[in-house]
């Protein structure tokens, strides 16, 4: 009970010298909120990851044409023209483990006209298979079928964002649009999957039978992608061992010479994505632990100057029955108290931050519980640091000294 | 019956290469329960140091300190601390009250330290004993330097202690709150209480009941004072010639 009192006591001190209080915290303050905001952020960023990845299905694999290891698809200068629609057939036909394959082509800036109106968006030459192999359906009307793409038929599918776009509430089926200068018909509208992890809006597209896009968008005969469908995401390995060989064998690749494809599977992007934030995260979390440790020196070194000013209150406090005990005790309380109020409000700033962040920057945020409770035990820990000296400093003093006249 | 005795004290500071000063030399006293003891000397006659080694803030070189009986000069750091808190009160020239700290709070301190309940009770009545009912909020800077020692004297007695050491208690106050506070010490030792106040002033020493002299670190004398002065008096005239020692 009397332990109780002289902490409360302690505590309720530190409210009456405000500024030295607040310059105290300032540290903590700032190195926990660089905690909760950089671990919130990689939280989220880890989120999003594992929502695209499962966007895109853990039991799927993407064959992309090029090679390297860069993001993307052949670049627009170089584009790598070895993969073809045949190979998808190859791969659905010749490999075990693969379900379905779905070949497609696709252009950035397609031109769209429907009368007076024109907007630019994405064009995709995609088959029949897209729709289960993405597992993305056409909502109303009907999706690109066989005859479509066997006969090269000037149809398309279109997104809703398009159809806003171009026709507001009307509805667009049985309309004729112009993707560049060739007029095609709409005959579906694809359900809505609205923005993707990374910030674009999945829904701003044009789907169109791939060999009309071959033909008559591109006038070409590759493909940049095959998105692959396993039967069971157990295979995943092999069916990337398969398939690289498959695909070398087909592109005729002697033994040496680099792929020119590159298989993606959700765990390499994982991974991946981990890496890089991961690598992100322990740099500011390091740079947060330098702040607090820096904050825990300035709360040393304030907290030696404030023993030296409090000389006499120390020493009064003696005088009236506080052993060296009950004013190291009342010291390390102060320390602990500002630093774990400072790492409170930095878990609240740290959160405030995440969400401004979340909405200047559409990246978003989890809130990381683990980040917060290794802020506040961190900064405790920190407390307790910087306040054992000062507080074995106080303790030491003789009150005899610290009353007397001159002091 | 005896509070406080000494025997054969000796207080010796050494400080650098300098040869050592005997700030109390062989000093013998004792001080009974109930008596008004003024230790009267200049400064660094070793009066304080006295002081201090009979409240236990400080240890005798040489020598026995008896405390109510018992023998406080082989006490403990610890020990010592809870007989200041439960035995000892203390006044000084400067006051030292907490600031921005309410005079309740100030009050409260010593019980803060102790094993005592209720203990905002208890510094209440305190403050109102010394005429500070209607203070009890207020901050030492909103208080003239009479009120403060007032409530430093309310936090000496807030524990009850067997005796009381004031240390040139009216030094930073003007001559009036001066006479206000020898008035109440007066009446303290009126109601019972055992206090020894130290001073160089001959003129406030004439308020006690005892007067000890010392210099040099040695008792030159310790006299029963017969014409002692009685600070209610004087501050009836004071109020009858306002003008007068302001």
């Amino acid at each position: 009970m009397k332990t109780g009192r002289i902490l409360t006591h302690s505590i309720r001190e530190l409210g009456k010298n405000k500024p030295r209080t607040f310059f105290m915290m300032i540290g903590i303050v700032i190195g926990v909120t660089t905690v909760t905001l950089v671990l919130s952020a990689g939280l989220g960023a880890r989120r999003k990851v594992m929502e695209r990845v499962r966007k895109f299905g853990l039991n799927s694999l993407m064959v992309s044409a090029g090679g390297g290891r860069e993001m993307g698809g052949g670049t627009a200068s170089l584009p790598v023209v070895t993969l073809k629609a045949d190979d998808a057939e190859a791969i659905k036909h010749e490999i075990r483990a693969v379900k379905d394959t779905a070949p497609f082509n696709r252009k950035g800036d397609g031109m769209l006209k429907y009368r007076e109106k024109s907007y630019t968006t994405r064009v995709f030459g995609v088959t029949p298979s897209w729709q289960p192999v993405w597992d993305w359906y056409a909502e109303k009307g009907n999706f690109i079928s066989d005859d479509d793409h066997a006969r090269m038929n000037r149809v398309c599918v279109i997104a809703p964002t398009v159809q806003q776009e171009l026709f507001g509430e009307a509805d667009p089926i049985g309309e004729q649009i112009r993707i560049g200068t060739v007029p095609f018909e709409i005959i579906g509208i694809m359900e809505p999957k609205g923005i993707s992890p990374g910030g674009g809006d999945m829904d701003n597209r044009v789907y169109i039978p791939l060999s009309t896009f071959s033909r008559r968008i591109a006038n070409v005969d590759h493909i940049t992608n095959i998105k692959v469908l396993l039967r069971d995401r157990a295979d995943m390995n092999r069916a990337v061992e398969d398939i690289r060989s498959l695909l070398r064998g087909r592109h005729s690749l002697a033994p040496g010479v680099p792929d020119d494809f590159r298989i993606t599977t959700p765990v390499e992007v994982t991974r991946m994505a981990e890496r890089v934030s991961g690598t992100f995260s322990l740099f500011l979390v390091l740079v947060a632990a330098v702040s607090l440790v820096a904050g825990g020196f300035v709360i040393t070194n304030i907290m030696l100057i404030s023993i030296g000013e409090r000389r006499r209150e120390i020493g009064l406090r003696m005088a009236v029955g506080a052993r060296a005990r009950d004013i190291r005790n009342q010291f390390l309380v102060e320390t602990i108290t500002i630093t774990v109020f400072g790492g409170l409000a930095g878990i609240v700033i740290g959160i405030g931050g995440a969400f401004v962040m979340e909405v200047l920057t559409e990246i978003p945020v989890a809130f990381s519980w683990h980040g917060a409770a290794l802020g506040l035990v961190f900064s405790a820990l920190v407390g307790l640091a910087a306040g054992v000296h000062p507080a074995k400093r106080a303790a030491a003093i003789q009150p005899v000294e610290a009353l007397s006249k001159q002091g | 019956m005896v509070i406080v005795e000494t025997k054969d004290i000796t207080k010796v500071y050494q400080k650098g290469t300098d040869v050592p000063i005997y700030a109390v030399r062989n000093v013998s006293l004792s001080i009974s329960r109930g008596e008004f003891v003024a230790v009267m000397g200049p400064s660094g006659s070793g009066k304080s140091t006295l002081m201090n080694i009979m409240g236990c803030l400080d240890r005798p070189g040489e020598g026995h300190v008896l405390l109510d009986g018992q023998p406080v000069h082989t006490l403990s750091d610890e020990d010592l601390a809870r007989v200041r808190n439960e035995k000892i009160g203390f006044v000084f020239q400067s006051f030292n009250l907490l600031p921005n700290t309410s005079a309740l709070e100030n009050v409260e301190l010593p019980l803060i330290y102790s094993d005592r309940d209720h203990i905002t009770e208890t510094a209440k009545s305190a403050l109102e004993k010394v005429g500070l009912a209607d203070r009890l909020h207020h901050t030492p800077a909103e208080l003239s330097g009479g009120q403060q020692q007032r409530v430093a004297i309310a936090r000496a007695l807030v524990n009850d202690p067997e005796i009381l050491f004031a240390d040139e208690p009216t030094g930073n106050l003007d001559s009036r709150a001066g006479y206000e506070i020898m008035a109440l010490f007066q009446d303290l030792h009126a109601q019972g209480r055992t206090l020894v106040l130290v001073t160089h002033d001959a003129g406030l020493a004439g308020y006690a009941t005892r007067i000890i002299q010392i210099a040099d670190g040695r008792i030159t004398s310790d006299k029963e004072n017969r014409k002692t002065r009685v600070a209610r008096d004087e501050l009836k005239k004071m109020a009858e010639t306002p003008e007068v020692n302001e």
